[in-house]
């Protein structure tokens, strides 16, 4: 067996751990009927819908030749994904200075190339725009210095 | 002439320099978060909501609808400069706006988007102040099977979108419906996919969702093309479509404007299904159809026209008979009831001087908006001009 379309492939293979975690994460709620829905019914047809689409997927790229994957770069992709969750964790005790910092040095280094005093000028920029905006004019509720 | 007589009440209110004063606020704060991602008309008004309770009803309702409809300006912006919707309802707008850009096209990109919208705004004022009610009528007879099937042509919609694999376009069509499950059943109140989390009670946050697919996906994108930045730092193009560009776009941008006004019309619709479905009717109805998802503008005058239609003509059922299509209108009613308004059909004989003055002020806004695209486009060619 030989994959002859390997970004199908791989397609169809994340389709299908999408609908297992669906599946799976809606196992411990209740069915009900067609007529009357229970809150893990369309769950289950989605998820399995989904599956049926991603073998699909799988099956012709055994079959049918199509692109290769591009290169993959976990490290960047994983940094960045890191940083932008690390600035919602963070945001609430540090404030925003502090987060926006972490955020922008955090994804600069996920470049090609990181130039520090470009990193911390666009960070000052950030600082200033985001606390001049959403909290001074929005009035948005958030710490700009570390809560204690 | 009933609706001559109607209109000039509706001036008479929308006119006063209070009125026209805050129409300026509306537009003005419309176009600045229509740039922004991460921020749309809802979150605004929202916000804007306590404030509107110190205005005059009239002054009220025609801030918060500057917003919203001035947020369907701004978001071509981005959309087209940096390939990141300010609002959602701008999404389809990167598929063909930001192929121009990479073109150096993205002045005619951004002025047909501007030019489209402001003869949709007229052409929907006009509409909403002729037919808004008979065609409130239709909309009442509205019920769960009509809603159901507005889904469905929604979801095709999406399908027929998508350029590439067919399977592959279904299958994201189904993931989407699987997060849209996230958050509380609504036949049974259950909790689903929530992980004990609070916070998605409510289900995600399409803004969430659009920022990450949008604006993170773009970050990373960057990252693989080493130099190339998908910003369009060189010429914008000559700033008017020439005169080749409007009779090409003619058909699209009267397309545009009759789909959204009818979109925007129907509970649900609005400038967001608005564009979509506007720029698939020009996927299937503009001849050649080869350029389109490779900088054809018409890709970009039909949605820009649709949504500022389906923004303005979303506006009759509200007024009329208080249903809200889509969150935004959800706050307005809000608005009204802070006023000891009760949103319906009597809206319209009992106080005349709010709904024409509302709908005199949107054709206002509009050209004030088409003032501030011009000042903003003029913002961009300095500060480009110093860049260089």
């Amino acid at each position: 067996m030989r994959i002859r379309a390997p970004k199908d492939f791989w397609s169809g293979v994340m389709f299908c751990g999408f609908a297992a975690v669906a599946i799976l994460a809606a196992r411990g709620y209740s069915l009900g009927t067609a007529g009357k829905m229970g809150p893990g019914y369309f769950p289950l047809v989605l998820g399995g819908l989904l599956a049926a689409l991603g073998a699909m997927l799988i099956g012709r790229s055994l079959i049918l030749s199509g692109e290769p994957v591009a290169r993959f770069h976990v490290l960047p992709l994983a940094i960045i994904a890191a940083a932008v969750c690390l600035f919602g964790v963070l945001i609430e005790p540090l404030g925003l200075v502090l987060s926006l910092v972490v955020l922008t040095l955090m994804s600069a280094s996920a470049g090609a190339q990181f130039r520090l005093p470009e990193t911390l000028a666009l960070t000052v920029l950030l600082i200033v725009f985001s606390a001049g905006v959403f909290v001074y004019a929005l009035g948005l509720p958030l710490n700009i210095w570390p809560s204690l | 002439m009933d609706v001559i007589s109607n209109l000039g009440l509706g001036f008479a209110v929308a006119l006063t320099i209070q009125n026209v004063a805050y129409c300026f606020i509306g537009v003005l704060l419309g176009t600045i978060i229509g740039v922004l991602p991460g921020i749309g008309p809802v979150t605004t008004v929202a916000m804007l909501l306590p404030i509107s309770f110190t205005l005059q009803p009239e002054s009220a309702l025609i801030l918060l609808a500057g917003i919203y409809y001035g947020a369907q300006y701004g978001g071509s912006t981005t959309a087209i400069l940096v390939n990141i919707p300010g609002e959602a309802s701008s999404v389809v707008t990167t598929i063909d706006g930001h192929q121009m850009a990479r073109r150096g096209r993205a002045g005619p990109a951004l002025g047909i988007a501007a030019l489209g919208s402001f003869f949709a705004g007229c052409v929907s004022t006009l509409l909403i102040a002729l037919a808004a009610p008979p065609l409130a009528a239709i909309a009442l007879q509205f019920g769960p099977a009509e809603y159901f099937s507005l889904m469905v042509c929604g979801l095709v919609a999406a399908v027929v979108l998508a350029h590439g694999s067919l399977v592959k376009a279904i299958a994201m069509v189904v993931l989407g419906l699987l997060l849209g499950l996230v958050g509380t059943d609504v036949n049974t109140g259950a909790r689903r996919f929530n992980f004990g989390m609070m916070g998605l009670a409510d289900g995600i946050e399409f803004v969430a969702i659009s920022m990450a697919i949008y604006g993170i996906a773009e970050v990373v994108y960057n990252l693989e093309k080493k130099q190339e930045t998908s910003v369009v730092s060189g010429a914008l193009g000559r700033v008017w479509p020439s005169l080749a560009d409007l009779r090409y776009c003619a058909g699209s941008i009267l397309r545009g404007t009759g789909l959204g006004a009818i979109l925007g019309v129907l509970p649900g619709g609005g400038a967001l299904l608005a564009s979509f479905a506007a720029y698939t009717l020009e996927k299937k109805v503009a001849r050649p159809p080869r350029q389109f998802g490779y900088g054809d503008i018409r890709g970009v005058a039909a949605p820009e026209s649709a949504n500022n239609a389906g923004a303005q003509t979303s506006f009759i059922p509200m007024l009329t008979l208080g249903i809200p299509g889509n969150p935004t209108m959800a706050m307005m009613i809000g608005a009204l009831m802070i006023h000891g308004i009760a949103p319906g059909p009597r809206v319209m004989t009992d106080r005349p001087g709010l709904f024409w003055g509302l709908i005199a002020s949107m054709w206002l806004g509009n050209l004030m908006l088409v003032i501030l695209w011009r000042i903003k486009l003029l913002i961009i060619l300095r500060r480009q001009g110093a860049a260089r």
